[in-house]
């Protein structure tokens, strides 16, 4: 792995390490898997990143897996629900897909919301593993992008 | 459903993932890739085997 800036301590090092990423482009590479390394130029990861996390999450549904929501005295559904959000864009389409386009509108939203998915299903515990996986390598991609941005990784 | 399939899927996309977010060089990512992918396959297959014991 090389890293082009020096880790040293020199005053160029604490420098780059002060430098922040685009928050908007950020927020495009957690939107859209892979968008990020696109807008950087590095093509190649974008795609490969891109099909990595959408294959996992399509995989993920199609076993019958729960997308993570928050559940009322249920603390480590907020674990499930950010692991799942790191899918970005898929999550919400998915969550409209299942809950319809007022998911705003639910009286005690956002605990009402549902992620789809059956327990009963032989594939339910893989399905879940697929979208906690996908959004997690999300959220590592977007780390990347932000560490590409301020000169730490090529 | 083919529980093994599943495995090799999820450890294929996995091992894909993390040699292209470590690895740059082909030869490098090449080598983490199977490293990898063989380590979550065969784990994955030995503790299936340990869980017999399991009541």
């Amino acid at each position: 792995m090389s890293t082009k800036v020096p880790q040293d301590g020199t005053a160029e090092s604490r420098q780059a390490a002060r430098r922040k990423a685009p928050v908007v482009l950020l927020i495009a590479a957690w939107l859209v898997p892979g968008l990020g390394h696109l807008l950087l130029g590095k093509r190649h990861r974008a795609l490969v990143f891109g099909l990595v996390v959408l294959a996992s999450f399509v995989t993920g549904v199609l076993v019958d897996g729960e997308l993570g929501t928050p559940r009322e005295a249920s603390p480590f559904s907020w674990l499930a629900t950010i692991a799942c959000c790191g899918n970005g864009a898929l999550y919400f389409v998915r969550l409209i897909w299942l809950n319809g386009l007022d998911l705003l509108s639910l009286s005690s939203f956002p605990y009402q919301l549902q992620g789809g998915g059956s327990p009963t299903a032989a594939g339910f515990s893989y399905g879940n593993t697929f979208l906690y996986t996908a959004g997690l390598m999300n959220l590592l991609v977007m780390l990347d992008v932000s560490d590409i941005t301020r000169g730490e990784k090529d | 459903m083919d529980h093994l399939l599943l495995l090799v899927w999820h450890a294929l996309l996995v091992s894909v993932f993390f040699a292209y977010l470590w690895r740059y060089e082909a030869r490098a990512r090449r080598r983490l890739f199977l490293k990898t992918l063989l380590i979550m396959v065969l784990g994955g297959i030995a503790c299936g085997w340990l869980m017999y014991v399991a009541p």
